[in-house]
């Protein structure tokens, strides 16, 4: 083992006098000489370790080693500790490799920030409407599950704005039609209650429904093919308590 | 995996210790045997420098555990050095502990009877150390560098692998290395010179 050391050894001990040496060399012969003038310099430092390793090997011990590994192996004990949690005391990968797990995880937590920020506001930008009409009106920024990208199906006691009293007769959109789609029933439901009300037609959700629509003046018949369209769509499961969020405009019947 | 280049990851074994390592977590036995038998001459110097004689046998309850846990380790050749190295203090401590509340006679006496001559000159001195002589040596030392000198020197281990063995901070760990080396270099080169004059030094720290 000490051979390919040896050179090394001799440039090192050259510089060796540096404390504090900005790398740790863990071989005997490198040690002395990288971590300071020891007296004999490496020369300890390996006698120490020829004489402590000395007559090290054994065959029956070995054996024992080996049965242990056997067992463990058929008790199936490395598989099912491979699969468990990483434990920090058994984790002896190296920094690097440790820190690019961390910023693995630092990365997908700023992603998920983003995204939830960027849900926030995609959710006020379709407020924005209903907001002039009824400020009182809670919103739960997590009622937006289209614009955060994660169209899973929520359960229905998921909280969210309280329904309005209209949403029972009128259409909800499914959890798993895309953004758009949902956007535009939802402000077509409400289009009426705002139509007549100048200020919040600047809103821009209402200046892009009627850029869809082509024209103020066809709105009407747009949302009414939306919502015909979204209502034809079977089965909405717990549609009751979900996009109610961005359907809070209904509201907006009671407003001021 | 993970060999970053850095110098004292480019060490002899470790790569062959790392694949035989991975191998072994695959289920291959005699890759196991392979890595059994890189590692436990570093890991028996090193319990032998603080359990003396019963080293064998806590190396053994050692490997033991090393043989069952061998699946959670995560690392390459030189990570194993150091994880083994940790099973096999926390063994070493247990029996110390054990030791502790049944003690038993000494066997250092023997040894000391056994000890050679000193040697007259640094060359004779660096020729070679039997292990009886370079275990008293060792366990002259004050335990702290007595083990950072182990885990360096006989098991390997780089600075901050062997602080996190020991639990201590790199600093404290290089110190106590830097002390007990020197120490040592001192009675194996001096000791037929200045005498007792580094006797005291075991009681440093």
């Amino acid at each position: 083992m000490d051979t390919d050391m040896g050179e090394r050894h001799s440039d090192r001990t050259a510089s060796g006098r540096r404390e504090a040496h900005p790398d740790t060399y863990a071989h005997p012969d490198t040690y002395a000489g990288a971590e300071g003038d020891a007296g004999a310099d490496a020369a300890p430092a390996r006698l120490l370790a020829v004489a402590l390793r000395e007559g090290s090997l054994d065959a029956a011990a070995e054996r024992r080693a080996v049965e242990a590994f056997r067992a463990a192996r058929a008790e199936g004990a490395h598989r099912a500790a491979r699969a468990a949690r990483t434990r920090r005391r058994d984790d002896w990968r190296p920094r690097e490799q440790r820190g690019a797990r961390r910023s693995a995880k630092a990365t997908l937590a700023l992603l998920l920030a983003a995204l939830t920020v960027g849900g926030v506001t995609v959710a006020a930008i379709g407020a924005a409407g209903p907001s002039d009409a009824r400020p009182g009106v809670r919103r739960a920024p997590q009622s937006s599950p289209s614009a955060s990208g994660t169209p899973a199906p929520r359960a229905p006691g998921t909280p969210v704005l309280t329904p309005a009293p209209r949403t029972s007769n009128a259409p909800s959109a499914s959890a798993t039609r895309p953004d758009t789609a949902g956007d535009t029933t939802a402000h077509c439901r409400a289009w009426e209650h705002v139509k007549d009300r100048g200020r919040a037609l600047d809103a821009t959700a209402w200046q892009r429904l009627i850029t869809a629509a082509g024209g103020e003046g066809k709105v009407a018949a747009y949302c009414a093919k939306r919502l015909e369209e979204a209502t034809g769509k079977p089965g909405n499961p717990g549609r009751r308590g979900k996009p109610a969020g961005r359907t809070a405009a209904p509201g907006g019947k009671a407003g001021r | 995996m993970g060999q970053g280049g850095e110098p004292r990851r480019a060490r002899a074994y470790d790569g062959e210790l790392g694949a035989a390592v991975a191998r072994a977590q695959e289920g291959d036995e005699a890759a196991f045997a392979a890595a059994y038998r890189i590692v436990h001459p570093g890991l028996l110097g090193y319990l032998r420098g603080i359990v003396g004689d019963d080293a064998e046998d806590v190396a053994s309850d050692a490997w033991l555990e090393i043989a069952r846990d061998l699946g959670r380790f995560k690392g390459d050749g030189a990570g194993f050095r150091g994880w083994t190295a940790t099973i096999a203090r926390h063994r070493a401590l247990d029996h110390l502990r054990r030791q502790r509340v049944r003690p038993r006679a000494a066997t250092l006496e023997q040894d000391v009877l056994d000890l050679p001559g000193p040697h007259s000159t640094h060359e004779q001195a660096l020729e070679s150390l039997s292990t009886e002589r370079a275990l008293e040596l060792v366990r002259a030392l004050p335990r702290d560098q007595a083990e950072a000198v182990l885990l360096r020197v006989v098991v390997g281990l780089d600075g901050p692998a062997a602080a996190r063995v020991l639990g201590k901070r790199p600093g404290a760990v290089r110190t106590a290395a830097y002390r007990g080396l020197k120490s040592l270099a001192g009675r194996l080169g001096a000791a037929g010179v200045t005498k007792d004059g580094h006797r005291t030094l075991g009681e440093s720290e």
